[in-house]
């Protein structure tokens, strides 16, 4: 399709020399990046891995010459085929871009510009840089969409954005990344915003392509699993540095720098032992210095001695191009991660009521359509809930996984009467919570709280730590002062935050030390059931893992129940007793984790395991070819809602009538039309799941 | 975009018959009796109970509004009891001098405004920003009048290059026309540039900032087309909306500056009804005034989803 390459094959198509960037703005100057290097040749993927604030992006960003005013090239150099792109004009680099350099970003929500169609953004690069005219355009820009897999091109080019589904948007933004044929692409967490079957079919789409042009691209991701899908080799980025790069493989399987062997530790892992805590990286990222005197990692480190703490580290470089930022590496070679001691103390033992904590009856939620006088401007409403019903036992933790837009918020809130239900009861310990709320019961309320995704937008900023902590206490008549600072100071240590945290505000927080005071807050009304909405889905991996263990502790320690409403599939794996799979605002199954792992499978369900992104690590098994859905809209009326993406489709009955629920062991149930038996055959996800 | 129209003409039917009947009312509530007023101070009680009758002001209100409603669907806006004639010409010709007036001033607020705000968005922070942020302030803070006799002051008395007032019919020559709105027009491109350059700036600023605009720039367009194509069509919202109420403010409020250059427009004919408590002259401007009102909002909906194809759809998509 292409010519063959004329640069030669020894010549990296990306040559980024001793990159050194910092950031100034008026708190003063920032170093982003420190002396970076890294070399990607013709056809290789290259994966620059790192929790948020590593500088991963910058890197990006620099080779773009997308920095900002603020960011300033301290020293280094970025040969592109050859070329210092430092030494070129704007206007020529700019002319690079979108031609010799294609670009995919994260959020292809915001990426794409609302005024204009989806067909005039994807010509524009071809106009500019290859002098078509809007007419020649037109018919590539089909070709490209057909290419980035869309089958109706036609009518895609002329919709307008917010017309697509998230899936089609980035694969509209791929198309316009490769429509001048680039040798070159940067991908900055091109899925990080997508559902995981839509991440697979953009990653498998993303490795064709690069496999059929020969591109070679800079894949930024904070994602290992993803990583391993689809590059060769890594390169490790920990507080502005490189600490280790290798081959994929090799990296993932095994670990050398201290830094690397944390993160992989910290992924839950589905097929492991539950109950247990998460190994986890202590602390969190520091403030990179303008010349690091240290090891970056030597804080957060389980095997620092005085000497990393006395010398900034060098990349020690060995065979194979695994080169790692650690004097003591080869002395690590074979030392695990250390594994935390299993839970502090034993589940505490359910009481001895049999009554369920909560009971959610045929729940229902439409969001209002349109009513209006003028016929054309009448609409249906939203169906966002359909009919669920589930209940938590005391001390439970019930799992509700779901893409975006299949309810599990509206179910959370639903039940927690933030949001009125359309039908539907929510029974809390025998009392109906909505009449409850409605009356203004504050007993109630006491009992049931909420830990949000967004730590930072969760808080006041205006308001102190404590201030929001004591906030629920006021409310319970806990009005003495002093008292209320002993409360106060109990909960911050309760959550593990020092008790002086109290006179500080959210921005001078880290993401996860936020999140601990929003659960303080929680605790502090003595609850015994908490919804956690994507509690940890905004977290770096190793903050994640500080965050899931606490919340094990506190259910152990305080007999709470949470409904824990996440997106993940590891972490429910990691935490929850029971799973409710959602689709379309209906539950497709539902039943103990062990149950939903195995089959038999709902099709959802199915697909949705075997999408999600696994790291070669030991005891993960072999990938099973994972099951590609349509990137389609959620189908509502009548018949089945997800039979507009199952790949098991039956027919007719499908679109015709609701699914029977049909139970299998141990309050294992799902909503199909294929019967049980069948469902059962299938070859599971995670073959060598623990028993 | 045909629905979405006709969803906004729906609407505005139904804004100008609410209207209608509120002009309507307030204009019975006003103090003092027509029949009264017509037939002077000394009038027996039997010359004005004839003149109430003659004019219907002894029906029920409902009847006198479906007698006045009618009139103006015929075009018959009624007759001027100061002026004694035909209310429909004397308003009309008030309308289109505010109309010259206000459309002129628009049209350089909205080319000089956008222009500004871009170019201080632009440069956030350097010289040009700054000058543009400073003036803008001057321009807020500095009452109308002000202005409006300062430019008269300089140009009209001490350097005698423009007329201090007054309005001179386009048949008096194009210069002689021109002349007469010079002074009026910068005074109001004065007091409404401020608002709309720094409207402009903010807005630009955040599209500046979306990843809209950073993948343009990925994407190798000039930084011109990133600006003009990508982030100023966006950016266009907020000032669209200030540009149509401005130019609804322009067409009936703009009282003082048509009393202090004698520009006979829409203002000044209300305020003269108003002194002269001429009723169907003030129902007549009031109601021609709120119409522009409703016109200039109009326009901005439709422009509103020209730009923004989001809107478009909701509107119109079922």
């Amino acid at each position: 399709m292409r010519a063959p390459s004329d640069s030669s094959p020894q010549t990296p198509v990306l040559d980024v020399r001793n990159l050194t960037i910092s950031y100034t703005s008026a708190r003063g100057t920032q170093r982003a990046v420190t002396d970076v290097s890294l070399a990607i040749m013709p056809g290789e993927v290259v994966g620059l891995v790192g929790e948020s604030g590593s500088g991963k992006s910058t890197v990006a960003m620099a080779v773009l010459d997308l920095l900002g005013e603020d960011g300033v090239i301290e020293t280094g150099d970025i040969l592109f085929e050859g070329t210092d792109l430092r030494t070129l004009s704007a206007t020529e680099r700019r002319a690079l871009l979108g031609h010799r350099i294609g670009a995919v970003f994260q959020d292809p929500f915001t990426s794409l510009n609302p005024a204009y169609t989806v067909g005039d953004q994807i010509a524009e690069p071809l106009i500019r840089h290859k002098g078509f005219s809007a007419a020649q355009a037109a018919p590539r820009v089909e070709e490209l969409l057909a290419e980035v897999g869309i089958r109706e091109p036609g009518r895609i080019a002329r919709s307008y954005p917010h017309q697509l589904s998230g899936g089609m948007q980035q694969r509209a933004l791929i198309a316009t990344a490769i429509s001048c044929e680039p040798r070159f692409l940067i991908l900055d967490e091109p899925t990080t915003a997508l559902d995981v079957t839509v991440e697979a079919k953009i990653i498998e789409l993303l490795a064709s392509l690069c496999d059929r042009h020969r591109l070679a691209a800079l894949f930024v991701s904070h994602n290992l699993g993803i990583v391993n899908r689809l590059c060769s080799s890594i390169c490790v980025l920990y507080g502005s540095q490189i600490v280790e790069t290798g081959r994929t493989r090799d990296v993932l399987a095994d670990p050398v720098h201290p830094y690397t062997k944390g993160l992989i530790a910290a992924l839950p892992h589905i097929t492991a032992e539950r109950h247990q805590r998460l190994p986890s990286i202590p602390g969190t990222v520091g403030k990179a210095a303008a010349m690091p005197t240290a090891c970056v990692f030597a804080q957060r480190c389980p095997f620092v001695e005085d000497a990393c703490r006395n010398q900034a580290q060098a990349l020690r470089k060995s065979a194979g191009g695994r080169d790692t930022r650690c004097w003591k590496s080869d002395a690590l070679k074979e030392a695990p991660w250390p594994t935390e001691a299993g839970l502090a103390t034993a589940r505490k033992a359910p009481t001895q009521q049999t009554a369920p904590l909560i009971e959610v009856e045929g729940l229902c939620k439409t969001f209002d359509g349109g009513r209006s006088i003028l016929p054309w401007r009448r609409r249906s409403g939203t169906v966002a809930v359909d009919h669920v019903s589930f209940t938590i036992e005391r001390g439970e933790v019930l799992g509700l996984v779901g893409e975006s837009g299949s309810g599990k918020s509206t179910i959370g809130r639903s039940i927690l009467a933030l949001i009125e239900p359309s039908a539907g009861k929510v029974t809390f310990d025998g009392a109906d919570f909505v009449e409850g709320a409605r009356q203004g019961d504050r007993d109630l309320r006491r009992r049931a709280q909420l830990v949000f995704q967004n730590s930072a937008a969760s808080l006041n900023p205006r308001k102190t730590v404590g201030a929001a902590i004591a906030r629920p206490l006021v409310l319970s008549g806990l009005t003495e002062p002093k008292a209320r600072r002993e409360k106060v100071a109990e909960l911050l240590s309760r959550v593990g935050l020092p008790i002086h945290y109290a006179e500080r505000y959210p921005h001078e927080l880290s993401g996860g030390e936020r999140q601990r005071v929003n659960i303080a807050r929680a605790l502090a009304s003595e609850p015994e059931f908490i919804v956690c909405d994507e509690a940890v889905s905004a977290l770096d991996v190793s903050v994640q893992a500080n965050i899931l263990n606490l919340l094990s502790e506190l259910r152990d320690e305080l007999g709470l129940a949470y409904l824990f409403i996440t997106h993940d599939i590891a972490v429910i794996s990691h935490i929850a007793d029971r799973v409710l799979v959602i689709y379309g605002g209906t539950l497709c199954e539902e039943g103990p984790i062990e149950r939903i792992l195995r089959p038999p499978y709902h099709p959802y369900t199915e697909a949705l395991l075997s999408a999600v992104p696994r790291l070669a690590r030991a005891g993960d098994g072999p990938e099973r070819p994972r099951i590609l859905l349509e990137d389609t809209m959620v189908t509502t009326s009548g018949g089945c809602v997800f039979r507009g993406r199952c790949p098991r489709k039956r027919g007719a009955v499908c679109d015709e009538q609701a699914p029977p629920v049909q139970t299998a062991a141990d309050g294992h149930r799902i909503a199909c039309h294929i019967p049980l038996a069948e469902l059962a055959a299938a070859a599971p996800v995670f073959p060598d799941l623990v028993a | 975009m045909f629905l979405f129209t006709l969803t906004r003409l729906v609407y505005l039917g139904v804004v100008l018959v609410v209207m209608s009947i509120l002009v309507f009312l307030i204009t019975q509530a006003m103090p003092g009796d027509v029949a009264h007023l017509i037939a002077g101070q000394f009038a027996s009680k039997e010359v004005v109970e004839a003149i109430s009758i003659k004019l219907g002001l002894d029906q029920p209100l409902i009847v006198q509004y479906g007698r006045w409603a009618a009139g103006i669907l015929h075009g018959d806006l009624g007759r001027s009891l100061t002026l004694e004639q035909a209310i429909a010409p004397i308003v009309i010709e008030a309308l289109i001098r505010s109309l010259v007036l206000a459309v002129s001033a628009l049209f350089i607020v909205a080319v000089l405004g956008i222009g500004l705000g871009v170019l201080a968005a632009v440069r956030r922070g350097k010289l040009s920003d700054q000058m543009v942020s400073g003036i803008s302030y001057i321009g807020i803070a500095v009452p109308d009048f002000f202005w409006a006799i300062l430019l008269i002051l300089v140009f009209g008395s001490y350097l005698q290059l423009l007329p201090t007032g007054g309005y001179a019919p386009i048949s008096d020559g194009f210069l002689a026309w021109a002349k007469h709105l010079i002074l009026p027009v910068i005074t109001l491109v004065l007091m409404m540039l401020a608002r709309v350059a720094r409207l402009t700036r903010s807005s630009m600023i955040d599209v500046l900032q979306t990843n809209y605009v950073k993948y343009a720039r990925a994407k190798g367009m000039p930084e011109r087309v990133v600006i003009f194509r990508h982030a100023l069509k966006n950016a266009l919202l907020p000032t669209i909306t200030v540009l149509a109420i401005n130019f609804g403010w322009i067409l009936g409020g703009v009282v003082v500056i048509e009393t202090v250059f004698s520009y006979p427009g829409l203002g000044r004919l209300l305020l003269f009804a108003i002194q002269r408590h001429d009723l169907p002259l003030i129902q007549a401007t009031i109601l021609l005034v709120s119409t522009a009102y409703c016109l200039a909002n109009l326009v901005a909906d439709l422009l509103y989803a020209f730009v923004n194809p989001k809107i478009r759809h909701s509107m119109s998509n079922n």
